[in-house]
Formats: C-alpha cells, structure tokens, sequence
C-alpha cells in the first residue's frame, strides 16, 4: 500500500511516534476499538476534534521536518475529514526521503 | 502547544507560513473565528493554509474557546478587541484583520479604536446590529428568546446542535466524543460565563465612528444567511468597504470555501512593486 520510498520498518516507525503524539494530546480520553493501523482514520475511528488535529499537527511538525499547513493547504475539506493515520505516515516519510 | 500570556489569561496561538522569512513576506494576517462553535481551527483547516502561501498568517482561540483559557466574563467586544491588541502587539507595523462572525466585529472594534494598527480588514458574517448575534444563525431558535435572568437549562446545547446546518454539524460534532466535547464547552460558556449576556448588551456600532475608517474593508456574506442585512448597511456606512455576497449561509468558510479563500486572497494581496 505504500510506496517504494517508505520502507515497513520507516512506515512502522512513523505510525508509532504518530500514535504516542496522539496519546499525549488526548491522553486517555483516546477513542480506541482497537489498535491505531494505517487505516485509522481521525475523524471517524478516534473521534478528534479538531483543534486536538492542530495540537497534533504542532508536535508532528515538531518531531519532523515536515510542514503541515502546506500539505493540507492543497486538500479539499472532505479530504481533511476523511484524513488516515496511513496518508499522514506517507506524508511524512516522503518528506524524510 | 504555543501559549501567550494576555490580559490575566492563557490564549493558544498558532503561526503559519514560513516565519524564517517573515520580514520579506508583506503585512502579517491575523485571523478570528466566531463565537461557541469556533475555535482557531475554523480557519486552521479551511483558509488559513492557502492563504499562509503568500504571507504570514497568525490565528488564536478566542478567550474561553479552543485551547485558550475560560474566562468567566469579557466576551464584549471592547474586551476582546483588548485580547486581540494584546496578542498582535509583537507585529511591527500594521496588521492586516479577517473574522468570521463575531470575531469579524471583534476585528472591526480593533480597528476603530486603532486604526493605525490596521492595513486591511475583511469581516466575514459579522452580525449587525451585535447584539442580534445571540439569536442569529445556528443560534435561532435555540437560545434567542432565553431569559438572560433565567436558570439555565440543560437541553439548551443539544438544541443548539440540532439547530446547526447538517454540513456544519458533520464537521464540528461527527462523532459522539466531538458532540459531547462540543456541547460540554457550549453549556460551560452558556451557563458559566458572562458571553450571552455580553452578546445582548452589546451596544451598536456608531454609523458616524464606522464613516471614520478609511482603511479598505472586504464584507463577505452569505446570499442565504440571516446576517445580509447587516452586511449591507456595513458596506454603506463605512467609506472603503465592498460587499461580496457568496452562496452560502453563516458559515462562508465551510459552504463557500474556496470563493471565499479567493475573496480574502484578493483582497488581502499586497500592491505590485515596480
């Protein structure tokens, strides 16, 4: 599913960091049926509101040279609702190659 | 998470663009959402980005909202106007100002009392006169004819949130954690702060103080919301104002995003250079 330029164990690495960013700007009031794949999505699985995406966005940009804003300045509004975990991951590990 | 220390309160804010080159980057923008359902991210996720393209964009939540402290009272717009000062204080020179509904009136305050301070301003779905914006838009039928005297009552935030537009609703509150989240922080500002009484003894604005600004001002409004005529009697009283009428309702940044980005892009593009 991904591309050739995130390897598993990038991909793997990025989800991890992705999730414990999460879970330190939610904390345990984190939605979870189950564990966070690359298929969660934010809005519909773990239920974030969107000013937690922001706080979210703020430590991912500052953990990796990414830039967030432009990324999603490019995305129609139902593209950011329906945002995953995976489009994220992939995001950032093109922006690490 | 950014937070600044203003006027006795905590206040998140978040910079967008490319802050290394700032100073070659033209007048900085300073956007406001609106009151109850707004927070930063209103614009965060709609206009904000595209318009950090071309210049530096500050955005912040409003007190009580967002990730910005509660206040128990000051929901007024000479006190907000005040949160605002404050917080664009560290901007040389003037600032350019979008708000969308009440924070739109805040901006407009702002800029009537510091008209130096201020370049541009675009008010988007700003309520006129002020103290309608309790009974305007999402909020009609849900609080407008609650006694400010009265207890507060307890179905008031889901009525609210029934009230909103299924496009807005889907956005803000898709999720039962949202709605609970977004509810609790309604109630808590409906019952527990001085916002709705604010609202309603919101004076308004003077037409000859609005006749004072001669600074370019873009009125952007819905052609199906409530809040036109406001618009309209805006773009007559002050001197350099053009009314933009887009399809929509209240909420402009969500049901007419991208005419509205081009809107707030023109007008907020700097004059060409040699």
């Amino acid at each position: 599913m991904m591309s050739a330029a995130a390897p598993a164990d990038r991909t793997a690495e990025i989800l991890r960091t992705v999730e414990e960013l999460l879970i330190e700007v939610v904390g345990d009031e984190l939605t979870l049926t189950g564990p966070i794949t690359l298929a969660t999505s934010f809005n519909a699985d773990l239920e974030l509101e969107s000013i937690e995406f922001v706080a979210l966005a703020e430590k991912l940009q500052q953990h990796y040279a990414i830039d967030f804003v432009a990324w999603i300045s490019g995305k129609q509004l139902d593209e950011i609702i329906q945002l995953t975990v995976g489009e994220l991951v992939e995001y950032v590990a093109t922006c690490q190659s | 998470m950014s937070v600044v220390a203003a006027n006795g309160l905590g206040f998140h804010v978040q910079e967008l663009g490319d802050l290394g080159d700032a100073g070659a980057r033209g007048t900085p923008l300073v956007m406001l959402h609106g009151l109850l359902l707004g927070s930063l991210a209103s614009w965060y996720f709609t206009a904000a980005p595209v318009l950090a393209r071309a210049r530096r964009v500050r955005l912040f939540d409003l007190r009580g909202h967002g990730r910005s402290e509660l206040a128990a009272t000051g929901y007024d717009l000479r006190t907000m106007a005040g949160d605002l000062a404050a917080l664009t204080a560290d901007l040389p020179g003037p600032i350019d100002l979008a708000g969308h509904s009440w924070g739109g009136l805040v901006a407009l305050r702002f800029a009537l009392t510091h008209p130096e301070r201020v370049r541009r301003l675009a008010i988007v779905e700003g309520p006129l006169p002020p103290s309608r914006g309790a009974e305007l838009t999402a909020f009609s039928g849900a609080i407008g004819t609650t006694d400010p005297g009265a207890p507060a009552d307890p179905a008031l935030p889901g009525r609210l949130l029934e009230a909103l537009p299924a496009a807005v609703r889907e956005l803000v509150a898709s999720g039962r954690r949202q709605a609970e989240r977004l509810v609790r922080s309604i109630y808590t500002l409906t019952t527990q702060t001085s916002l709705l009484a604010d609202l309603r003894a919101e004076p308004d604005f003077d037409t000859a103080e609005l006749a004072t600004l001669d600074r370019p001002v873009l009125c952007a409004y819905g052609d199906r919301s409530a809040c036109l005529d406001g618009g309209r009697r805006l773009a007559a009283a002050l001197p350099d104002a053009r009314l933009t009428i887009l399809p929509g309702g209240h909420y402009l940044h969500l049901e007419a995003k991208d005419a509205l980005i081009a809107a707030l892009d023109a007008h907020f593009a700097e004059p060409a250079h040699g």
